[in-house]
């Protein structure tokens, strides 16, 4: 764990103390690899049971936190062989000059140290200091080129997110309080402790935790309606950034509020009061999203609505735990690399028609075809076309929605179909759209079509696994150890 | 022994007075960069003024020569009747404080006499604006003393002093602050006259004695340094009531005793000097409010002293500091411009960390972790935010008002709605029960909303971030309410991450500000779809 972190600051000082760009460049994606090795090394042993977890006062590892850092670390690395491409490419057309590279690189990786801090933390404070660190260090990540409307999005960010991540201190600080009242003078705030004892604490105090805990850590999440500063965001942040937000950010945010409500479950006896929070906020973040889909012209920010919808769905899921549980986390999994591949898509796009509305990208499938044809993929991926990952949550999602509330089952379809729709026609609107004419370089298979090929081919292959009775089992074993 | 132990005391007094007059000008000139005269030149200048020969205007009468004999005969009363050293024992009755005020007074009215009777402008304008002032003083001297008087159940200065109130009645810091600003009207100091200057527009006590010389003029200097010294003695014993010595000590006491009254004057007359060092004198029209400010803080006290007197309203420091602390969010929550809004934000995270320390005294365990979390609050919230929130400020200086969706007194009347609220709110929620300290946990729910709403209802970008910093004061206070103590590491980092959020936030605004121009959350409309 301590050699994780110090690559990572290693990782954060080092872009500083050099010259030249393509060094920085270099030498960050080659640290960025070195980390995401030795976070596979902490993480898998406990992910597939070669060992035990363990805890202390400060750390933890269990296997839901061994997949949210496996998923970090891979989404981390896959961005930084995309942001070699990407901020060279920018760098070369003076988009971005030396020192912003510089910044870029160095708080990337204290983004992502952050975001793995999330997952490893024990004490519940710290945990709290850490998804507050990940706004921190992202600002300026999404306010990056220095152009009104980034500058914008940062700041809706920050403000909301930095409301949010403090109201939920609000209910961190609860939820101690009542681990406090149990007595112990040393270990009240320390999430192993709470989970032990869920039992004993006063259900009352935890109730008023969870509130301000899903509220504000919901914020993070980007569910409805709490979500504006999301689509901004992610639309005006570089794409390898984008990819880490939408890929891992909003989850390891979730991941929070689930590790909180298995607390607050275990002290209320049962897991209908939690649950509700997550189908309301969830089905409101399906529907605003389906709508808001339906009249956009700018691909990020369809993508980043797409994101909302999916957290959505995820919450449903969990709404339906404890047997909901399974379809979040393969949902979780699923998501974070499709919607990964698909900004990174977006950021080809992006680089080589500078410019964000879907009217104005022309012949994107004669000049760009290996980027059009991924991304068409992603989008068959993302829209739950089987055999994606997602398909099989959605399939499992549905199968249990429809035993629960059935009646809410077609709504959430019909929704979903809308959602599908949208997006089919908007990516069949890029890829497709008219040429005027004008001749361009046609491109050549780089080092994110690679990446965006793996991430999409996982996707694709593994829904062979995971539904298979030994991946069914797998997941089950995650599960247990957040479902009540 | 008794009696002569007051004499020596009186005598003290009488003999440091220079010392203390000329002490502040020498700290002064070093606080301003020069040398200075040394603090003894003051007994050469007067000794010299006695050997000059006087100048009588021609038009005076008998008045004019009468007034310096009445006021140093007033001020060495005064010096007499009010404990400096000793407490006066079985004479305690000397020192009602009614006898105290009137003589203070028929000092002041026989210099204004002297001013009108030299017949010149000068003097019946130093006149007329002395009147104005000591009249509009008055009632802050009998509020204060009457919320002293009320406590100890004691007419006389003597008896308020001994009974050493201050450590029991936290609220009484408020008649402390009343006396200081008393203190300075009733002396001719900064912010209300000018003791340095013969400036024809803004003195008031140097354009009552203009006309005088020779010994009459060394006689009122006298008198005024006398003053000076035994409200510096008053000040001082108000708050240490422990260093009053009882009268009946031998020699050994009284060596002690005089030494305590050096150290007292060197103290209180390096506190002037630093006062006068960074204040401004007041236009004359603005003393007014200068002596409403005094009269209120005073009237608190004593509203606060009749509450606790009948029902044992508010008895702990940390009450105290809660209140300050809302009052001060209130302030922050209807003030329009950035600098004073940042100055109460100063004043309330200050009022927080003495909410930590008052809890560090009076718990026993946990005091050191209280005290640490006082002093990082201290460091973080008073020094490290408002530098960087000024660096911020320091570029852009022209938009400091800010824009707001509610005029201000709309604002305060929902800062009231927001107390009420979240006195509801805190007598509902379960937790009440289990929590010792009731006013705090009021005071982190009110925080919290008002920081919220502050962010909604105002549009700029300096008072979203103030509004972010105040909902981060509220969940301080809710940390100390609820887990009360955290590992070191812990805590450091919290503290750590307000400076770099405030750092980011401070970063970004100037971001804003170069690309917009404008610090109005209204114009960061691009992204709407």
């Amino acid at each position: 764990m301590v050699i994780a972190s110090i690559i990572f600051l290693f990782g954060a000082l080092l872009p500083q103390f050099l010259k030249s760009e393509k060094n920085i460049r270099l030498s960050s994606v080659w640290i960025a690899v070195l980390g995401g090795l030795a976070v596979f090394n902490l993480s898998f042993p406990v992910l597939f049971f070669a060992e035990p977890a363990w805890s202390d006062s400060w750390w933890m590892i269990d296997s839901f936190s061994a997949l949210m850092a496996s998923l970090i670390a891979f989404v981390y690395m896959a961005s930084m062989f995309v942001s070699y491409r990407y901020i060279g490419y920018e760098y070369r057309e003076n988009i971005l000059n030396v020192s912003q590279v510089k910044t870029y690189f160095s708080l990337i990786s204290l983004f992502a140290l952050s975001m793995l801090a999330v997952v490893f933390f024990n004490n519940t404070i710290l945990v709290w200091l850490a998804l507050e660190s990940t706004t921190l260090f992202s600002t300026f990540l999404v306010g990056l080129y220095k152009k009104r409307t980034s500058v914008e999005a940062a700041w809706k960010y920050i403000i909301l997110c930095s409301t949010g991540i403090t109201l939920g201190f609000a209910g961190v600080l609860l939820a101690n309080y009542a681990g406090h009242l149990l007595g112990d003078e040393s270990n009240f705030s320390s999430m192993t402790f709470l989970t032990d004892n869920a039992g004993s604490l006063d259900p009352n105090i935890l109730r008023w935790a969870f509130v301000f805990i899903f509220v504000g850590f919901g914020t993070k999440i980007g569910l409805v309606p709490m979500h504006t500063w999301l689509p901004d965001a992610h639309s005006k942040a570089p794409s390898p950034i984008s990819a880490l937000f939408s890929g891992v950010l909003l989850n390891v945010a979730l991941y929070v509020v689930i590790r909180f409500k298995h607390i607050v479950d275990g002290s209320l006896g049962q897991p209908d009061w939690t649950n509700r929070f997550f189908l309301i906020f969830g089905l409101m973040s399906i529907v605003l999203p389906a709508l808001a889909m339906l009249i956009q012209n700018n691909y990020k920010r369809a993508l980043a609505y797409s994101s909302i919808e999916h957290m959505g769905l995820i919450s449903l899921a969990v709404a339906l735990s404890p047997l909901g549980l399974v379809a979040a986390f393969i949902h979780m999994i699923g998501h974070t690399f499709t919607k990964s591949a698909l900004f990174f898509g977006a950021g080809e796009f992006l680089l080589k028609w500078k410019t964000t509305k879907i009217e104005k990208v022309k012949g994107a499938m004669k000049y760009a075809p290996y980027s059009s044809a991924l991304f068409l993929l992603g989008v068959l991926a993302i829209i739950a076309v089987p055999p994606s990952v997602l398909f099989a949550s959605e399939f499992i999602l549905f199968s249990r929605m429809f035993f629960a509330h059935w009646p809410l089952a077609v709504f959430v379809l019909v929704m979903l179909s809308l959602v599908a729709f949208a997006m089919l026609r908007l990516s069949l609107m890029l890829v497709f759209g008219s040429e005027d004419g004008k001749k361009m370089k046609v491109e050549k298979w780089n080092i994110t079509h690679t990446v965006m090929a793996v991430e999409l081919a996982f996707v694709f292959s593994a829904p062979f696994f995971l539904t298979s009775p030994a991946g069914l089992a797998f997941v089950e074993s995650l599960v247990k150890t957040v479902s009540y | 022994m008794q009696i002569s132990n007051l004499l020596i005391q009186f005598l003290f007094i009488v003999a440091a007075a220079p010392f203390a007059a000329g002490l502040v000008r020498f700290i002064k000139a070093r606080f301003q960069g020069r040398k200075g005269a040394s603090p003894f030149l003051a007994y050469v200048s007067l000794a010299t003024l006695f050997k000059k020969e006087m100048v009588f205007p021609k038009a005076s009468s008998w008045v004019f020569r009468v007034v310096p004999f009445v006021v140093l005969a007033s001020s060495l009363c005064f010096a007499f009747l009010v404990p400096t050293i000793f407490h006066s024992g079985n004479l305690i009755f000397t020192s009602d404080f009614l006898v105290v005020a009137g003589v203070l007074m028929f000092g002041s009215i026989f210099l204004v006499l002297g001013g009108l009777d030299s017949g010149s402008a000068f003097g019946g304008m130093g006149a007329s604006r002395e009147m104005t002032i000591a009249a509009l003083l008055e009632p802050t001297m009998i509020m204060v003393f009457a919320a002293f008087g009320l406590l100890s159940h004691s007419f006389t200065i003597d008896g308020m002093m001994v009974s050493g109130l201050i450590s029991a009645n936290p609220f009484l810091i408020l008649s402390i602050v009343a006396l200081v600003l008393l203190a300075l009207g009733e002396n001719a100091r900064y912010p209300v006259d000018n003791p340095a200057t013969h400036l024809e527009l803004t003195m008031v006590h140097e354009a009552m004695i203009l006309e005088y010389s020779g010994p009459f003029l060394a006689m009122l200097e006298y008198a005024s340094a006398i003053k000076l010294t035994v409200f510096s003695f008053l000040i001082c014993n108000f708050i240490f009531p422990g260093t009053l010595l009882d009268p009946a000590v031998g020699i050994s006491g009284i060596a002690a005793g005089i030494i305590l009254g050096i150290i007292k004057v060197i103290a209180v007359m390096a506190l002037l000097a630093l006062l006068e060092s960074v204040i401004v004198k007041m236009r004359f029209y603005r003393i007014n409010e200068f002596v409403s400010i005094s009269f209120f803080v005073a009237f608190f006290g004593m509203a606060a002293a009749v509450l606790a007197k009948s029902m044992d309203f508010i008895s702990n420091y940390y009450t105290f500091f809660v209140a300050l602390t809302i009052l001060f969010t209130v302030l922050i929550f209807g003030n329009l411009r950035t600098r004073p809004v940042l100055r109460y934000y100063i004043f309330s995270s200050l009022s927080i960390a003495g909410i930590a320390a008052s809890l560090g005294f009076s718990e026993i365990q946990d005091a050191a972790h209280l005290f640490f979390f006082a002093a990082v609050t201290i460091l973080v919230k008073v020094f490290g935010v408002p530098f960087l929130i000024k660096g911020m400020l320091k570029k852009y200086d022209k938009t400091n008002q800010a824009k707001t969706f509610l005029r201000p007194a709309s604002s305060y009347l929902l800062a009231a709605i927001i107390l009420v609220v979240a006195f509801f709110v805190t007598i509902r929620i379960p937790l009440v029960g289990g929590i010792a300290w009731v006013s705090i946990l009021f005071a982190s729910i009110a925080l919290i909303l008002m920081g919220t709403m502050k962010m909604v209802i105002m549009r700029n970008i300096c008072s979203q971030i103030i509004g972010l910093l105040v909902l981060e004061n509220g969940l301080a206070l809710f940390t100390l309410v609820t887990v009360k103590t955290l590992p070191v590491v812990v805590e450091l980092g919290i503290f750590a991450v307000t400076l770099i959020s405030v750092f980011v936030l401070s970063k970004l605004s100037t971001h804003i500000r170069e690309l917009y121009g404008s610090t109005d959350t209204e114009e960061l409309r691009n992204l709407i779809d």
